[in-house]
Formats: C-alpha cells, sequence, structure tokens
C-alpha cells in the first residue's frame, strides 16, 4: 500500500475511534498492520543538499583559482599549493569518518569536495610543468583515485562524479578511434554498492539517484563503446536495453511511488517510445545488415568487436527473458513495451534481407500507434493524467510525422493540427472534471 | 578489527595513492628538468583556454613531417618514438621514427597524422608538448603581440625542451631568443 494513503488512514483513524465506527482495539491492530509511518524530514534533506551544493561550489571555485595560473610564484610554492586543497579535503573526510560518520550531509559534502580535488591537483601539476593533451588519462586517473572515496563514505554524491567521468572517458577515447569497451569494466566496479544500498532499501534517494544517473551513462556508453561494424546493429542493442530498463523497473521496483522513484521503468518506457518513433522513418533501416559489414572498421584489432557481439545479442535476449516472466505475470503495458526489441529484430532482418524498408517502418506505424493508443485509453481509465498525455503524445507525434511525410494540402493539415490540440484539451478537461468529482465526493 | 578502523586504514591507502599520483608526476618532470637534454624546437603561439587548467598558449612544433622509408606502412593515430637530434642550426632534428621505445636515446612519443606516399614522409603531432600555460591575461597578450609581430619578421619563436629518456618537460617558451615573459614586457614598452 503507497505511503500517502497509509499517512491518511492514519490521520482518519482518531476520528472514526471517537466516531464509534471503529474500537480501539481495531485501531491498534490496523496501526501494528501497516506499521510505523517513517517521519518525513524535510530539514535534514536540505542540509544535505545545501551541503553537496556547498562542497560543489567550493571545489569548482577552487579549480577555476588554480585554472587562473599563479605564474609569479616560484615552482616549489606552486607544487605545495597543487597538493594544499587536495590534502585538506582529506582531512575532512577522515574528520567526518571519526567525528560523524553518520552524518549524510558531511559525507556526501566532503566526498564530492574531496573528488573535485582530486582533478583540481593533477591540474594544476600539469599547469605547473606544461604537460598537455591526453585528457582521457587525465579523466580515467581522476575517476579511479575517486572510486574509493565513494566506497569509504558511502556517498551518492561521488559515485555521480565518477558515473560522469568515465562516460567522459568512454566518448573521449571512441572521439579519437579508440576502444571504449573498457567502459563496462568501469561501470562495474560500481555495483556492488549500488547492490548494497538496494539490499538496504531500494527506494531510497541513493540508489534512485545512481539508477537514474546510471541509465543516462548506459545508454550513452552503449552508443560509444560498440565498434559498428555490423551497420544499424544500433536498432537491436538500443530497443533492447530500453525494454530491459523499462522490465526490470516493472520486476523489482513494481512498488515504488511517484514519478522520480522508478527511474529504470520510465527511462526504459521514454527510450522505446522515441526509439519507435524514429523506427516509424525510413532512414534507420536504409543500408544495414550483412551486406554492408564494415571491414574497414576492424583492421588489425578483430577482438575490438567482441562488445558488439556481447551487447548485441545479451542485451536483447535478457529483455526478451524478462519478457517472458512478464507474460506470465500478466501485465500488459510490460507485454507492449517488452516486445519492441522482438519487433525491432524483425524490422532489422526483413530491411536488410530484402533491401526494402517501407515495412520495417510500417511495422513500428502500428506498434506506436496501438501502444500510444492503449497508453491514453488505460490512462483515462485509472484516471492517470501523465500516462494519457503519454499516449496522446505519441500517437500525435505519429499522426504529424506521417502528415509532414505526405503530400497533403495545408488545409487539411492545419484542420488535423487543430482537431488534435482540441482531442488534448478535451482528454486533459475530462480527466480534471472526473479528478475534481472523485475528490468532492472523498 | 571493527568496520570503522577497517574504513580509516582504507581512507589511509586511499589518501596515500591519491598524493602518489601528483607527486609522482612532479617527481619525474623535476628529474627531467634536472638532468634532461635540452632540444630547441621552432614553434608558433596560439592562445586557447582548458576548462581545469586555464589559460594556454597552443605550440604547433617543427618538424612536423618526418622521412621514412615505409610510410605507407603506418597508419592514422599509430604512436611512435621521435629519435631527436640536433641540426647545425641549433634547432632539434627527428633522426628517425621507431614503434617501440629505443634505448638509450633521447625520443620522444608522437602520433602520426598523415601519410605523405610521394614524399616518403609522415606527418606528426608532437603530443604532450602542445602546450604552454600563462597567466589568463598574459597568454591571449602573448597570442596577439605575437600575430602583430610576426607580420613585420619572420617567425623566430621556439621552445627549449629536456628530455630524458622519453620524458620530455617543457622549460621555456622564447621570441626573438628572449624568454616569452621578457619579451612581452619589452614588447610593450616599444
Amino acid at each position: 500500500m503507497n505511503k500517502k494513503a497509509i499517512q491518511w488512514l492514519y490521520g482518519e483513524l482518531p476520528g472514526l475511534v471517537s466516531q464509534g465506527v471503529l474500537t480501539p482495539g481495531a485501531e491498534e491492530r490496523l496501526r501494528a498492520h501497516y506499521g510505523p509511518m517513517e517521519p518525513a524530514r524535510p530539514a535534514r534533506l536540505a542540509v544535505v543538499i545545501f551541503g553537496v551544493l556547498g562542497a560543489l561550489l567550493i571545489g569548482a571555485g577552487i579549480i577555476l583559482v588554480l585554472a587562473h595560473n599563479w605564474e609569479d610564484l616560484s615552482r616549489p610554492v606552486r607544487v605545495v599549493l597543487s597538493f594544499l586543497p587536495l590534502v585538506l579535503a582529506q582531512g575532512l573526510a577522515a574528520w567526518t569518518l571519526v567525528k560523524c560518520p553518520q552524518s549524510l550531509a558531511w559525507r556526501e559534502g566532503c566526498g564530492a569536495l574531496l573528488f573535485l580535488m582530486i582533478g583540481a591537483s593533477i591540474s594544476l601539476v600539469a599547469q605547473t610543468y606544461h604537460i598537455s593533451g591526453d585528457l582521457p588519462r587525465f579523466i580515467l586517473t581522476w575517476s579511479l583515485l575517486g572510486l574509493p572515496v565513494v566506497y569509504l563514505l558511502g556517498a551518492v554524491v561521488p559515485a555521480l562524479l565518477y558515473l560522469w567521468g568515465i562516460t567522459e572517458w568512454a566518448c573521449h577515447i571512441r572521439w579519437e578511434d579508440g576502444f571504449a569497451g573498457g567502459y563496462w569494466l568501469l561501470a562495474a566496479l560500481l555495483l556492488p554498492l549500488l547492490f548494497a544500498w538496494l539490499r538496504s532499501g531500494r527506494y531510497r534517494v541513493r540508489p534512485t539517484l545512481l539508477l537514474w544517473a546510471s541509465c543516462v551513462s548506459v545508454t550513452v556508453a552503449a552508443g560509444v563503446t560498440i565498434e559498428r561494424v555490423l551497420p544499424g546493429l544500433w536498432i537491436i542493442l538500443y530497443s533492447g536495453l530500453f525494454a530491459l530498463m523499462f522490465l526490470a523497473g516493472e520486476f523489482w521496483f513494481s512498488e515504488a511511488e511517484g514519478f522520480w522513484a522508478r527511474p529504470l521503468r520510465h527511462f526504459g518506457a521514454a527510450g522505446v517510445l522515441i526509439l519507435s518513433f524514429l523506427f516509424t522513418f525510413e532512414w534507420p533501416w536504409r543500408e544495414i545488415g550483412w551486406h554492408y559489414w564494415a571491414w574497414g572498421r576492424i583492421p588489425e584489432a578483430t577482438w575490438r568487436a567482441i562488445p558488439d557481439a556481447v551487447l548485441g545479442s545479451v542485451i536483447p535476449v535478457a529483455a526478451i527473458a524478462l519478457l517472458v516472466t512478464t507474460v506470465r505475470r500478466k501485465t500488459p503495458l510490460g507485454l507492449i513495451i517488452g516486445l519492441a526489441p522482438i519487433f525491432a529484430t524483425a524490422g532489422y532482418c526483413l530491411s536488410s534481407l530484402s533491401e526494402t524498408y517501407a515495412p520495417a517502418a510500417g511495422l513500428f506505424d502500428v506498434y506506436l500507434l496501438v501502444t500510444g493508443l492503449w497508453l491514453l485509453v488505460t490512462g483515462i481509465r485509472i484516471n492517470k493524467q501523465g500516462q494519457m498525455n503519454v499516449g496522446l503524445l505519441a500517437v500525435a507525434a505519429l499522426i504529424l510525422a506521417r502528415f509532414f511525410d505526405s503530400d497533403l494540402d495545408f488545409l487539411l493539415r492545419g484542420l488535423i493540427f487543430i482537431g488534435l490540440g482540441v482531442a488534448f484539451l478535451a482528454a486533459n478537461l475530462v480527466m480534471l472534471r472526473r479528478k475534481g468529482v472523485a475528490h468532492e465526493q472523498a | 578489527m571493527n568496520k570503522r578502523n577497517l574504513i580509516l586504514i582504507g581512507l589511509a591507502v586511499v589518501v596515500v595513492l591519491q598524493l602518489a599520483v601528483p607527486a609522482w608526476m612532479i617527481l619525474e618532470r623535476e628529474r627531467t628538468l634536472r638532468e634532461g637534454q635540452v632540444f630547441k624546437f621552432k614553434t608558433r603561439p596560439v592562445d586557447p583556454a582548458d576548462a581545469f587548467r586555464g589559460r594556454y598558449v597552443f605550440l604547433s612544433l617543427e618538424p612536423d613531417a618526418v622521412k621514412v622509408p615505409d610510410a605507407g606502412a603506418w597508419r592514422y593515430g599509430q604512436k611512435a618514438f621521435a629519435v631527436l637530434g640536433t641540426g647545425t642550426d641549433g634547432f632539434v632534428l627527428v633522426k628517425r621514427l621507431e614503434r617501440t621505445r629505443p634505448a638509450g636515446e633521447s625520443a620522444l612519443q608522437v602520433r602520426v597524422s598523415w601519410a605523405d606516399n610521394l614524399a616518403g614522409s609522415l606527418h606528426i603531432n608532437w603530443q604532450g608538448l602542445d602546450r604552454y600555460y600563462m597567466t589568463e591575461k598574459k597568454a591571449p597578450a602573448a597570442e596577439t603581440a605575437y600575430r602583430e609581430h610576426s607580420r613585420r619578421t619572420n617567425q623566430d619563436c621556439a621552445i627549449t625542451v629536456r628530455v630524458l629518456g622519453s620524458v620530455g618537460v617543457i622549460e621555456n617558451l622564447f621570441i626573438e631568443d628572449q624568454p616569452i615573459q621578457a619579451w612581452l614586457k619589452d614588447y610593450k614598452a616599444k
């Protein structure tokens, strides 16, 4: 049962007892059944947020001050200066661990500051000795030196900074045409922490934040770590990845409340919908498949294509495995979103074998229309305005895209735009009115 | 041993590691500056900025191409070691390119940019020697002054680099044989 409902129930209980609807014994049994409510502590959260913001601002400020470049200072002075912020941040971290290891605000703030100061220290040495270039190596060294901070302080902000670091590293390596597959090993180094946090409370703020950041990071990394030897592999990979995220969110995090508490579900669903919209065009399906195998991309190191094979097979297979369990659990939305990688693979085979692109695009026209309508209708039925609007948006985007593709005249297009706008407004009005009625009845 | 002590020991190890990286960078460069052989490179300064490390003068070093017997056998982005010598004009010359670090000779790591098969030469990038950091006001001033100056005279900008084994550290940036700081002062006075 959701927390808000329990809170409401607990608020009602004294009144119900005094009016004689419930006996005091029944009230106690209800309280024992639902357990104690954790009081909301907005003040504590504010302290953590301000602590982290303060640390990040100070850290960024120190980096900028050092970037000024104190040319007039002698080399020994600059050497001392390059260590000073790092040593101070380390001292603060040690003080936190000894004096107030329970304080989340101190741990998060110190973790953020220490992480940034590692980078500041290396930067100042690089500046003093005119050490240039190799930005990926700098970012990787910085991230790896910062990783233990995440574990020692059990803080999420340095974990987010680490994720940013390794993602940035992978992008730079790809930019230089290098092999960025190491990203997956680097990312796996965060898994023990993530699992420990999930075990101690999977709907808490820290694991949720880390999951949001991981969704973004993995989405970027999937694109930059594949070698692109098989043109169009991204179609299967990304549809599998987003479906996997969504199904994992449905499977393991189904009791979360609110939009932000369900990162995997919402990120995955958004990914599948956006991807499906792109697949309704013909361009993703052109020049893909074995006929266009890019031998030139793997001149000497064939092993560099391993991530392509692993990611391109493991992720969609995992998504389909989760889909099977979803079918057993009979969750219709899971089934709809989970079908995306199967349709994508079918479209891929169809386009690459027949060299015709319209059937695959048509398949996704139908898929997006069905998904959008389903979201719209069920959204209205279960009174969820957000879901209804997403459905409406999906249908509207599909219709608009097809009408821009075709040669219909301006008058007809204009009327369709007006019609869609009216539909949006009407659906929302109906929903608001219903909610209003429900509220009054309550 | 309780959990808190374990964490503190962990922190001690991490602190040492975090300090060791910049410390090692410093020791390696100081040793090179003390014991390394001096080489002089012709160059051209341009001024960009780096979010982390501030303003610097971008250096484009010469020679930017090296004659090799097998230009076609090299590919874009490949690492190579340029074995250094000094020409009769006092500037650096690249004796040859090696695929692995040569023992007992001063050599700097470079990256192959493209091969000129007709001329039998490889164009190279001097990685790690393309930045000279200055204060945020001086770096753009140096670039502007140099540009104005180079319109009137020939290019006469150079850097000195200390090389020990395959570690190179920029010692100073010179315009008209004067260190950049002194040259800027004179230039403003003119």
